[in-house]
Formats: structure tokens, C-alpha cells, sequence
């Protein structure tokens, strides 16, 4: 069971999350495809503080026995993914970008010879 | 137009860059060339324009393996027979060509690899190098199957198929060990042809010594990626015989 004044915080700081993450959105400064993985942290986080139980059961099927332990670990789980998948973009981009300067330099030589041509 | 193409990938070259080309020009007229100035922050992409060679102009930075990729998809993009990659700091002899293209020209390798372990003659590199590419070489040989000696080598010549292979995929960085697993991976057939390398004259060369740890590690787990991603390999033989 959590304790009551760490219930309170942890429901302020789990609504603060969520506005955030909409105020990024209203904003356009976060895409919605990847503030997916942060939405799931934070509705595992939400259903946690509210039903504390859930957090105890899983944590006890895990074989962890200090609730507060379990509580950091998924946490760190969650950003480990977050992480990855970030990672796992820049990635991508860095194909991308490849792709764009190898394009681009090709079409700027085009675009010299048809200059040089009278 | 030619039907061979030399990429020569150049990166702060600027001291080297006239002589290799000119050398070109003057004494290989049978082959096109191609320079990608690789987001230089010297003067080699002015060289190239006062001078009026063929030049890509990458506006950043790729690295060797993106600049060498950017000369692939040059090469597929005006239908070029054999593509020929050469270091733009004047190590590679060109008078080598010679001997390796007709490798490729009578379909019995895909990739010829310029080696300067066969004869042991010339530039040879220092010990410590001679030991990281050994036991790359013997990474490879172990993923493969393959045995190359020179693997770090970056003067190759390659036929039209993996031409259009290496402009789709080719690695990034410290490209040459794992596109060699590529091409094998590819059913390719890599051959060594020996070549005589000289001593870079002008500038340093972009792995120092602190680079090399890094570089070993990111090789090998490179060659064991690029081995792992292609899954089982077969007999090209395999495919042939239809089971139906």
C-alpha cells in the first residue's frame, strides 16, 4: 500500500505529466507518433497510483518484494524504452538525411551542367 | 563515355586531391572519374571547380562510407559497367586497374579488392595495423567463409551488380571490412588482386591511434551484425535446383 501523502504527490505529478505532454502537442513540438510510448509510461503510471494494488500484485509476480523498488524499476524499464526508441529514430533520420545529401549533390552537378551549356 | 568509373572519395584533400586527378587525365584517359568532396572544410571543393574536374559537392559530412555510396549511385545513375573506388590521397596506383578489371570482365569475381598483402611489396602499413587487420581478416573468414587478406583496403573495383547492390546499402562508417561480408552475403565473389601502395604524401590519415581501439570494436561487431542480419546462408547452387 502507498502511503497517503505520497499518493497525492505521485496523482499531482501523474496530471501534470499528461498536461505537458498535450500542452507539446497543442503546440506541434512533439509528433504524435512519438509521444505514444510516453502516453502508455504514463497510463501504466496512472492506473498505479490509482488502483496501488495492481502495482503490488505485478510487483509481487516479479518476485520484488519492496513496493517502492518495484515502482523505480518499471520506471527505469519505461525510460530504457523510451531511450531505445529514440535512438531508433535518429537513426532513421540519419538514413534520411544520407539519402537527401547524396540526392542533393547529384542534382547540384545537374544543375552546373546545364549552366555551363549555352 | 567510358564504361569504367573512378569514385574517388576526397575529405579535406586539398593538398592531394590535383595530383591524383591530373594523373587521371593525363595518363588514364579510358576511365571517367568521379570526386566526392565530402563536406570538406578546406579547399577542395574550390580545387575542383577552378580545375574543372567532375565533382559531387556532399554539403555535409558523411563520412567515407557515404561519400564512397554517393559515387555508387552516380555510377547507376549513368549506367557505368564497373565501378572502381580509389583513396583520394594518392596511396592507390591506378596502372593497377590493369590487372584487376579483367577479373570483373570475365565474370569471375564481382569485387576485386587491391591487396598489398599478396606480394608484401610497397607501403605495408605499421605492425599494430597489420595485427587489427589480421584478425579482422580472420573475423571475416569466420563469418564467411571468405579469406581476404587486405580488408581494410579501400581500392576496389566492382561490376554493374554490385553497383546497384552498394548504391541501395553500403555502411557508413569504417565501410570496407563489413562491405566485404555484404558482398559475400550477396552470393558476390570477392577476389585479391596484389597491388603496390605507397605512403600517403601530403596530410594525415583519418584513424589515429586513439580512433583504433573504437575502430576495432565497432568493425567486429559490424561484421558480426551484417553477418547475423542476412540469416542462413545457402549454396547459390540452392536456389537453382527448383525442389518442383
Amino acid at each position: 500500500m502507498l502511503p497517503s501523502t505520497l499518493k497525492v504527490v505521485l496523482t499531482i505529478g501523474v496530471i501534470a505529466y499528461f498536461v505537458m505532454l498535450f500542452m507539446f502537442l497543442k503546440k506541434k513540438e512533439l509528433e504524435l507518433k512519438y509521444t505514444l510510448l510516453w502516453m502508455a509510461a504514463g497510463a501504466v503510471l496512472g492506473i498505479m497510483v490509482i488502483w496501488p494494488y495492481t502495482l503490488t500484485w505485478f510487483i509481487h509476480l516479479l518476485g520484488i518484494t519492496d513496493n517502492m523498488n518495484g515502482l523505480f524499476i518499471l520506471c527505469i524499464a519505461f525510460l530504457m524504452m523510451i531511450l531505445m526508441s529514440i535512438t531508433s529514430i535518429v537513426s532513421k533520420q540519419a538514413q534520411k538525411i544520407k539519402n537527401l545529401t547524396q540526392t542533393i549533390s547529384k542534382m547540384e552537378k545537374r544543375i552546373r551542367e546545364l549552366e555551363e551549356e549555352p | 563515355m567510358n564504361k569504367v568509373l573512378l569514385i574517388i572519395p576526397a575529405y579535406n584533400e586539398a593538398e592531394n586531391i590535383e595530383r591524383v586527378v591530373d594523373n587521371i587525365i593525363e595518363n588514364f584517359p579510358q576511365y571517367d572519374y568521379i570526386v566526392v568532396n565530402d563536406g570538406s572544410s578546406d579547399e577542395t571543393r574550390n580545387v575542383c571547380r577552378k580545375r574543372g574536374y567532375q565533382y559531387l559537392n556532399l554539403s555535409i559530412n558523411l563520412g567515407i562510407g557515404g561519400a564512397v555510396q554517393t559515387g555508387y549511385k552516380y555510377a547507376q545513375d549513368k549506367g557505368y559497367e564497373i565501378a572502381v573506388q580509389i583513396d583520394g590521397d594518392g596511396q592507390h596506383d591506378i596502372a593497377y586497374l590493369e590487372k584487376m578489371l579483367p577479373y570483373l570482365e570475365s565474370g569471375e569475381a564481382d569485387v576485386v579488392i587491391g591487396s598489398r598483402f599478396i606480394e608484401k611489396e610497397g607501403f605495408q602499413s605499421s605492425a599494430t595495423r597489420r595485427t587489427g587487420i589480421k584478425i579482422l581478416s580472420f573475423m571475416i573468414w569466420l563469418c564467411t567463409g571468405c579469406k581476404v587478406k587486405d580488408v581494410t583496403s579501400g581500392f576496389r573495383a566492382v561490376n554493374k551488380r554490385f553497383i546497384d547492390i552498394y548504391s541501395v546499402n553500403y555502411p557508413m562508417d569504417y565501410p570496407e571490412p563489413e562491405a566485404i561480408v555484404s558482398a559475400v552475403m550477396h552470393g558476390g565473389v570477392v577476389k585479391e588482386c596484389p597491388v603496390v601502395m605507397r605512403d600517403r604524401e601530403k596530410g594525415t590519415s583519418s584513424i589515429n591511434f586513439m580512433k583504433s581501439i573504437y575502430y576495432m570494436i565497432k568493425v567486429t561487431l559490424a561484421i558480426i551484425v551484417c553477418r547475423i542480419s542476412f540469416g542462413v546462408r545457402r549454396d547459390p547452387s540452392f536456389y537453382k535446383k527448383k525442389p518442383h
